[in-house]
């Protein structure tokens, strides 16, 4: 992972822990150095995440949607601390601040704190048994007894709809719905609380999405896992989330609760982008937003609101002041001047 | 009926339930090493190339304890060595014997010469008249005023033991030349037998014969014997034949007659101890015997024990080194990336067969003992090859630790070492093995140059390079095809045995390759 220099926090309150929030996450930043010329030295930075403010209650599922390269996968993996060093902002899981933890204590938060891949086929070591994959962990941080290990791999992979037998087989042996289901199972393993799914069926056909997506909700109805749901299948989205972010170049732009946002989506980008959902209906007409350009470079965002370049209610202001997080109506959070008093 | 039919039923459903789609026993379980096993087998080529290896392998370090003869042991045979030993030249020219007190010097020689080139039968010299007289067959006697001076004659009197006086010299050359069996000097009978022997009574004083037999050395010293035996081969025109002399040796001779001095070369074939060098197959030695007299598939077993050792210690220093230099620079990265791999640039600019040339040289000024010179080679080899494995290992690990699964492994909160030695290590093996069969062939090669250079294996211990050393001209090229071809098989198959089999492992390793 690139480097990445610790820009020097504002002055800010700290963080506040509310316990109804297993996650606070305020102005988290990730930016990866660009290094070049002769002596290779830092010329620029990619600002993947670009202060991201949100609140993720326990037990419910947030979506993360945006399109490709607008920083979904790199926040997932910054708030999991597996993208080095954060740049800027707070990370508060269940009120600890992940990026203040020891090496050890780390270790120790990585049970209650899960990931799981886009691609299974990467995701899994192609030298180990699927049962060395999902127990190395739990034996590493000693969850179980040993005498309850292997029951204890066969209730998890049960619960993930694999078959004890699949234990002593290799990743190869299985097809990519079976082979989510054990990177699934690898994480549950450590009977985690929050688990980011980072796009976790799109690399599946559809079918075999449905099966995940449903093994996905029963588990959180079992142990009670909050998820952060990250895709850029807005029906996805809709029918797994509770709460909805909208990224669009690092930020994000909008954020509430899914009813409020499908049915009222207020930034513009969010129009934009829910406008391309298509409608199972060959008479119905869709009105769909079409944006023109393409995503400018992260590495060189536009000044003011990112997303003026591309927006059809593009104002003179937009182009020179950033807007901030504004609160429209209760827990719908937006990111435009449209909605400035 | 009934009853059976029901049976049956339940027979065929209780067979049928067992092999559900997901059943274990229906699918074999293989590990991705077993698969890769499986592969291996699967691919012919392969297979022969491991037989080859294991042919090469049983030869070398079985075959070794089996021969009955040790790595250095020398072997000696009894040669007979053709030795110049007496040179025979017919005389031609005549002698002169003066008479006793008389002096017949060489102008008088000269004027007789030419006397009897003209046929007179006097010649003058300083107002002396000198008369000659032919009494027989090239015999002259020369005479002044009645005083007989000098015998002029192609035959030689040779003496046995005391010198012969002048007059029975006389008598026995004109009984000679007019094959009289005997004569009168000085009152006295003499007779003369058909070898030409001049005898007292029973004594043999001398012999007349027409031939100079001289040594060619100071110790050797003809018997009349065999100077007899000598006249009647040359007069046969026989080439060879064989002599028993006093002691009872029997020798072998050889004579050869250059017209131009008129000399008859007679050799003497002598037995003589020698390095069984050269020796071509035979039952003691199944390849024969190299220039040096020594058992040469005992050698190519010795050989082959020495070119795979110094092989495989060299690919284990290159892997070990290259391991842990190119894990560290494709782990840590960063600096301790770019240093590495610097440092591995700087190793391919070194050209490394000056390198070990030069290095080679040294040692033989130092003279390193043959053993401890042995050593330094495979670590120079090793010093030398492992900046290839370096970045083989290092393009690895950076390819390896971008991977989904590594990044789980972080995130499941395994240890470090854990992550190195279960999920990356394992993950770079299989190229490693690859390069590093490949490596033992193109080390063995290596090696074998370099022993033929004389810069690398060194006398006593056998390699199949240094073997082949004997080979250093087109003569022992082309008629002592057993020093090296065999050799050069031994290489072939050794170093073909392990590109065989790193090919195999390569597409065996290879998932994408499906045979």
């Amino acid at each position: 992972m690139g480097d990445s220099k610790e820009i020097k926090q504002e002055n800010q309150k700290p963080l506040v822990y509310d316990p109804q929030y297993i996650l606070m996450v305020r102005d988290l930043k990730k930016y990866f150095a660009i290094k070049g010329g002769m002596v290779s030295h830092v010329v620029g930075h990619v600002k993947a995440v670009d202060g991201v403010t949100f609140n993720l209650r326990r037990g419910t599922t947030m979506g993360l949607v945006g399109e490709s390269g607008c920083g979904k996968t790199t926040t997932g993996r910054t708030i999991l601390r597996l993208a080095g060093e954060k740049t800027g902002g707070d990370v508060l899981f269940n009120g600890k601040e992940v990026y203040d933890l020891t090496n050890k204590e780390m270790r120790a938060m990585r049970t209650k704190m899960q990931i799981i891949f886009q691609d299974p086929f990467s995701s899994l070591s192609p030298r180990l048994p699927v049962g060395e994959i999902i127990g190395e962990a739990v034996r590493e941080h000693g969850l179980v007894p040993k005498a309850e290990f292997d029951d204890y791999i066969d209730k998890v992979m049960d619960n993930c709809g694999l078959q004890p037998f699949h234990k002593d087989r290799y990743p190869h042996e299985f097809s990519g719905g079976q082979r989510q289901r054990i990177c699934i199972a690898r994480a549950l393993a450590l009977n985690p609380e929050f688990i980011v799914c980072d796009e976790p069926v799109s690399a599946l056909d559809v079918s075999i999405q449905a099966q995940i997506i449903n093994l996905l909700n029963d588990l959180q109805e079992k142990y009670k896992l909050t998820y952060l749901f990250i895709s850029h299948d807005l029906s996805v989205v809709e029918h797994i989330s509770d709460t909805v972010g909208v990224m669009y170049l690092g930020n994000l732009v909008e954020y509430g609760e899914t009813e409020d946002i499908f049915k009222n989506p207020l930034h513009p980008y969010t129009k934009a982008l829910f406008s391309a959902i298509p409608i199972p209906d060959p008479k119905a007409k869709m009105n769909r937003i079409v944006l023109e350009g393409s995503i400018p470079s992260p590495a060189n965002p536009p000044k003011g609101c990112k997303f003026h370049t591309r927006c059809a209610q593009c104002m003179e202001r937009c182009k020179t002041e950033a807007p901030v997080q504004k609160e429209v109506e209760p827990g719908h959070y937006v990111v435009c001047h449209l909605y400035d008093e | 009926m009934e009853e059976n039919k029901q049976n049956m039923q339940e027979q065929n459903e209780q067979e049928k339930e067992p092999y559900s789609l997901n059943d274990d026993r229906r699918v074999k379980v293989l590990s991705p090493n077993a698969m890769v096993l499986q592969r291996f087998f699967r691919n012919r080529l392969a297979v022969l190339g491991l037989i080859m290896l294991l042919v090469m392998f049983v030869f070398s370090f079985i075959g070794g304890v089996i021969s009955p003869y040790r790595e250095d042991e020398q072997f000696y045979r009894y040669e007979d060595q053709m030795k110049e030993y007496v040179g025979v030249v017919r005389n031609n020219d005549f002698r002169y014997t003066a008479a006793d007190g008389q002096k017949f010097d060489t102008i008088l020689q000269a004027e007789f010469q030419l006397a009897v080139n003209n046929e007179r039968d006097s010649f003058e010299y300083k107002g002396t008249t000198y008369e000659v007289l032919e009494e027989g067959e090239d015999l002259y006697s020369i005479s002044a005023d009645g005083t007989m001076l000098a015998i002029a004659a192609k035959d030689i009197v040779n003496a046995e033991g005391a010198e012969v006086s002048f007059d029975v010299k006389y008598g026995a050359l004109k009984a000679y030349t007019n094959e009289e069996e005997s004569f009168t000097a000085n009152g006295k009978e003499y007779e003369l037998d058909e070898e030409g022997n001049i005898l007292d009574g029973e004594t043999v004083l001398g012999y007349v014969s027409r031939f100079v037999v001289s040594s060619e050395s100071a110790d050797v010293v003809p018997s009349r014997v065999f100077k007899e035996e000598l006249e009647t081969v040359i007069d046969n025109d026989e080439t060879e034949f064989t002599f028993v002399d006093e002691d009872g040796v029997e020798n072998s001779y050889k004579i050869s007659y250059d017209a131009t001095t008129m000399t008859w070369s007679v050799k003497q074939g002598r037995e003589t101890y020698v390095y069984d060098s050269y020796a071509k197959p035979n039952k003691e030695h199944w390849l024969g015997t190299d220039s040096n007299g020594m058992d040469m598939l005992t050698r190519l077993m010795y050989g082959g024990r020495v070119s795979l050792i110094i092989g495989f210690i060299v690919v284990i220093i290159e892997t070990v080194l290259g391991v842990i230099l190119g894990g560290l620079a494709g782990y840590f990265g960063k600096w301790v990336d770019m240093l590495i791999m610097r440092i591995v640039d700087i190793f391919y600019c070194i050209p490394s067969l000056p390198l070990i040339i030069i290095l080679g040289a040294a040692m033989d000024a130092a003279k390193v003992d043959p053993s401890i010179r042995m050593l330094y080679l495979m670590l120079i080899l090793g010093f030398l090859g492992w900046p290839a494995i370096a970045r083989l290992v290092r393009g690895q690990i950076l390819s390896l630790r971008e991977q989904e699964f590594m990044t789980a492994t972080e995130a499941c909160g395994i240890r470090v070492s854990r992550r190195i030695f279960k999920h990356l290590i394992p993950n770079v093996i299989p190229q490693l093995i690859v390069t590093c069969t490949m490596s033992l062939g193109s080390t063995i090669i290596m090696e074998a140059t370099l022993s033929f250079l004389g810069m690398g294996v060194k006398f006593p211990f056998a390699s199949w390079g240094n073997i082949i050393t004997d080979v250093n001209s087109a003569y022992v090229m082309t008629h002592y095809w057993f020093v090296w071809i065999p050799a050069g098989i031994c290489l072939l198959i050794a170093v073909l045995g392990f590109n065989f089999v790193g090919d195999g492992l390569r597409d065996a390793f290879d998932p994408k390759m499906k045979r």
